[in-house]
């Protein structure tokens, strides 16, 4: 029985991979929520100028880490495949908590880990990486960019690093995008 | 060969989901500018986390995190870590797992789901757990809601649903193997993922584990080790908004027998699941499963049985305040005994159907403000249609707070225990009833959670449920007893936890659950002994820290309180689990496991398995 199983098993698994090949088409005007935050996120790349030494050469990757939201992580994979961020390629990257953070570019907190918000940020500050949440505390928890969701639209809060040589900085156009920017005194 | 047929169905209906994966549309949103971004409009919010947050239900979320902390190496002791439920190891292979009272190692009013799959037999309404068991390195979480969760999930979700949830196969890439000795079990398993094309991944996986003979507590031994082998694979393919899973395990167990040849026990099971964003017009999922499973007990009890299921579930693009959720399925069992001079089960063979519809509408009253009102008709083979309805409110006075109330009805269906069955011991019989009833309860809830701060949350729920139609033994004559349903009563109950970062390394958790009772016989009842239904500790407690300490040190204690337990008395008891682990290299973690285990959880002390304490040694490599 086991092995007949098996082998009805594999035979589906072939049948549905053999049918399921991707095939592009135009989007609407709807989507998903995580589709448009992951879209922003490969977005904001391209506004966002890193220390010089961020990066080893000058074709070296722009990563993105994702923790606590598998459905973005899945879209940015999508939508960075064969793109480019300021000339460079994209990766990214799944983390949980707990994993070590160095060499990544950009930072993303879903929901799914925001109970560990102030811990994951607090390892963030102070390093040249782009941190974005979802969250209703995220800026005050120290985090860059926070996405939130107004009329079922994706808008995004920014609260500035201080500017300093050792931290990113945020091009004027994004923080002219933005619903609104919160100046920080630390 | 009806079988083969459901099979060939079953395959059908993947392929058929596989064609509707085609129609996949790739995100050209990253084309756009990021003004045009900010005007998108979205269909949804994200269904799960959105969800568990705002819900407005008793649920404690175990994280695969607090599993791999908790040092747990099966599915039923991760359990452990839900304050919400009450867990006792009976013997070295056999639990008494339920939430809300009525723990019994055939405890029959929890609901189990691993990743969508009902894992309860239609033999007696409840979970072998020694049957049901995942690799835990790849559960995502483990939702455990305590109270009725009849109108979504159907009949048996009386006292609690638990809902295990492994990774998408893209979250579990690469290889992994562990091996684990000690002196209480040892085991060990590998599990290697990969890509299938742009958009799909897979796992496969294998594990086993040998537990060692627990003794009696006149220092016997209880000759009652088993050992389990189990495989499985899981592929997902496509995007959040348009995903098609397939999955499937198989296993084989040996358990040992005091007296006579060893037990065993194998089942496998395919399971396929398409998740379709229908943009305007919602979110469709169905899913569909095939499975077997096989127990021999030489000399008592041999059961073959064999499930379909098939489900859809449609959630509707809200439509002003409402949105609307509605969906249906059937279920069809074929389970066949070998009948014994003990025990019986008459007619031996019996094919039997299920089916449901439901529809639930959530209602925004106001943008606190949120009623959800659902009802869902579910048929079964012995007493027909039957309604589960529910309504709940959810109130957040502060976007990080919720308050959260509840009415339902939920029954527990006769399972084959309580109507096909024949039990003879010296000259008394008890047979089951030819007229039983569904066991129905009315509940009401009540409970408030809030983030009082970014580094603490916590959840008060308190909750009344009346019972009616309980399952009762009743004499007919003074050697021959029925079961009846002439049992009613009352329990009352408190469940609360919470959550405290104490320090960036720190983090401590706390849970408690009080229970009381109050069961008695109805009026023409000749039941004696009303408690033969459960036994329930008044109180349980559990504890846990988890410390990060320098050089990749991990520190974690879980102390756990369980009061005594009534009929038959088993004394109340405290255990303190002790994990430490070292990640050695980046790739390599070891960890010693103290497991604080030498006490009589459940059943009559007297011929009770005391486990003893003990240790073991676990070695992970992740690459």
């Amino acid at each position: 029985m086991v092995r007949r199983w098996l082998r009805a098993g594999a035979f589906s698994a072939v049948v549905a991979a053999g049918l399921a090949s991707p095939r592009p088409v135009q989007a609407d005007a709807q989507a998903d929520e995580y589709r448009v935050k992951a879209a922003f996120l490969y977005k904001f790349g391209s506004y966002i100028e890193w220390p010089s030494g961020s990066f080893a050469s000058a074709d070296s990757p722009v990563t993105i880490g994702v923790m606590g939201a598998e459905a973005l992580a899945e879209e940015l994979a999508q939508i960075v495949a064969g793109r480019n961020v300021n000339g460079r390629p994209v990766r990214v990257r799944r983390l949980r908590p707990g994993d070590p953070i160095a060499g990544l570019h950009v930072l993303f907190v879903g929901r799914a880990d925001g109970g560990r918000l102030a811990e994951i940020l607090a390892a963030a500050r102070g390093q040249a990486l782009l941190t974005v949440t979802e969250s209703d505390e995220g800026l005050e928890l120290g985090s860059m960019i926070n996405f939130v969701v107004v009329e079922d639209k994706v808008r995004f809060d920014i609260a500035p690093p201080p500017s300093e040589s050792s931290n990113v900085k945020i091009s004027a156009r994004l923080l002219g995008v933005a619903r609104k920017v919160v100046s920080k005194s630390s | 060969m009806r079988w083969r047929l459901a099979l060939v169905f079953n395959i059908l209906f993947l392929a058929s989901a596989a064609v509707g994966a085609q129609l996949m549309r790739v995100a050209d949103l990253a084309d756009m500018s990021i003004e045009e971004l900010g005007n998108i409009q979205i269909t949804s919010v994200s269904k799960h986390t959105e969800r568990l947050s705002d819900a407005p239900a008793a649920i404690f979320v175990i994280t695969g995190d607090d599993i791999h902390r908790s040092g747990a190496t099966r599915l039923a002791e991760a359990l452990r870590l839900a304050p919400n439920l009450e867990v006792a190891r009976v013997s070295a292979s056999s639990y008494a797992i339920s939430a809300r009272g009525f723990n019994n190692t055939i405890a029959n009013k929890l609901l189990v789901l691993i990743d969508g799959r009902t894992v309860y037999t239609p033999l007696f309404s409840g979970v072998f757990w020694d049957a049901q068991d995942v690799m835990l390195e790849d559960v995502e979480r483990i939702e455990v809601i305590s109270g009725p969760g009849a109108t979504l999930w159907g009949a048996n979700a009386v006292n609690g649903v638990i809902n295990v949830i492994t990774r998408r196969a893209s979250d579990t890439q690469g290889a992994f193997a562990y091996g684990q000795a000690g002196s209480l079990d040892r085991g060990a398993g590998a599990r290697y993922g990969g890509a299938m094309g742009a958009a799909g991944a897979y796992r496969v996986y294998a594990r086993f584990f040998d537990v060692f003979n627990t003794s009696r507590t006149n220092g016997a031994s209880a000759s009652d080790g088993w050992g389990k082998g189990q495989v499985g694979f899981r592929t997902d393919w496509g995007t959040a908004t348009n995903a098609l899973t397939l999955q499937g395990d198989a296993y084989r167990g040996s358990l040992d027998q005091a007296i006579g040849d060893d037990s065993s026990i194998s089942g496998n099971n395919l399971l396929g699941r398409w998740n379709r964003d229908l943009a305007g017009w919602g979110q469709l999922q169905v899913q569909s499963y095939f499975e077997h499973t096989e127990r021999d007990i030489p000399g008592t009890f041999a059961e073959r049985l064999n499930i379909f299921d098939v489900e859809f579930q449609h959630g509707l693009r809200a439509i002003g305040a409402h949105r609307l959720t509605w969906g249906g399925g059937y279920r069809y069992g074929d389970d066949r005994v070998s009948n014994s001079a003990f025990l019986a089960f008459l007619p031996a063979n019996r094919g039997m159907r299920w089916a449901n519809v439901f529809a639930q509408d959530e209602i925004a009253l106001l943008e606190s403000l949120r009623v959800t009102l659902g009802a869902k008709f579910e048929s079964n083979y012995y007493t027909g249609t039957e309604p589960l309805p529910s309504a709940r409110l959810a109130w957040k006075p502060q976007p990080q707070s919720l308050v959260w109330g509840a009415v339902s009805r939920a029954l527990r269906a006769p399972s084959r225990i309580d109507r096909d069955f024949f039990v003879t011991a010296g000259p008394t019989q008890l047979a089951g009833g030819p007229d039983f009833a569904s066991e129905v309860v009315k509940v009401i809830e009540l409970g408030y959670r809030d983030q009082p701060s970014p580094q603490a949350t916590y959840s008060v729920s308190l909750f009344h449920n009346i019972y009616d139609r309980l399952r009762s033994v009743e004499p007919v004559s003074p050697t021959t007893s029925v079961l009846g349903n002439k049992m009613e009563g009352t329990a009352d109950g408190l469940e609360a936890w919470g959550n405290y970062q104490a320090a960036r390394n720190w983090r401590l958790s706390a849970g408690v659950f009080f229970l009381r009772q109050h069961l008695r016989p109805k009026p023409d009842s000749g039941d004696p002994n009303v408690s033969a239904a459960g036994n329930d500790p008044a109180h349980q407690w559990l504890l846990r820290s988890s410390f990060d300490l320098p050089n990749s040190t991990e520190l974690d204690i879980r102390i756990r309180s369980v009061g005594a337990l009534p009929n038959p008395s088993v004394p109340a008891y405290t255990a303190a689990d002790i994990r430490i682990a070292w990640r050695l290299q980046r790739e390599l973690e070891l960890s010693v496991v103290f497991i604080d285990s030498g006490h009589v959880e459940f059943g009559n002390p007297a011929t009770a398995s005391e486990m003893s304490s003990g240790a073991y040694i676990k070695l992970k490599w992740n690459y």
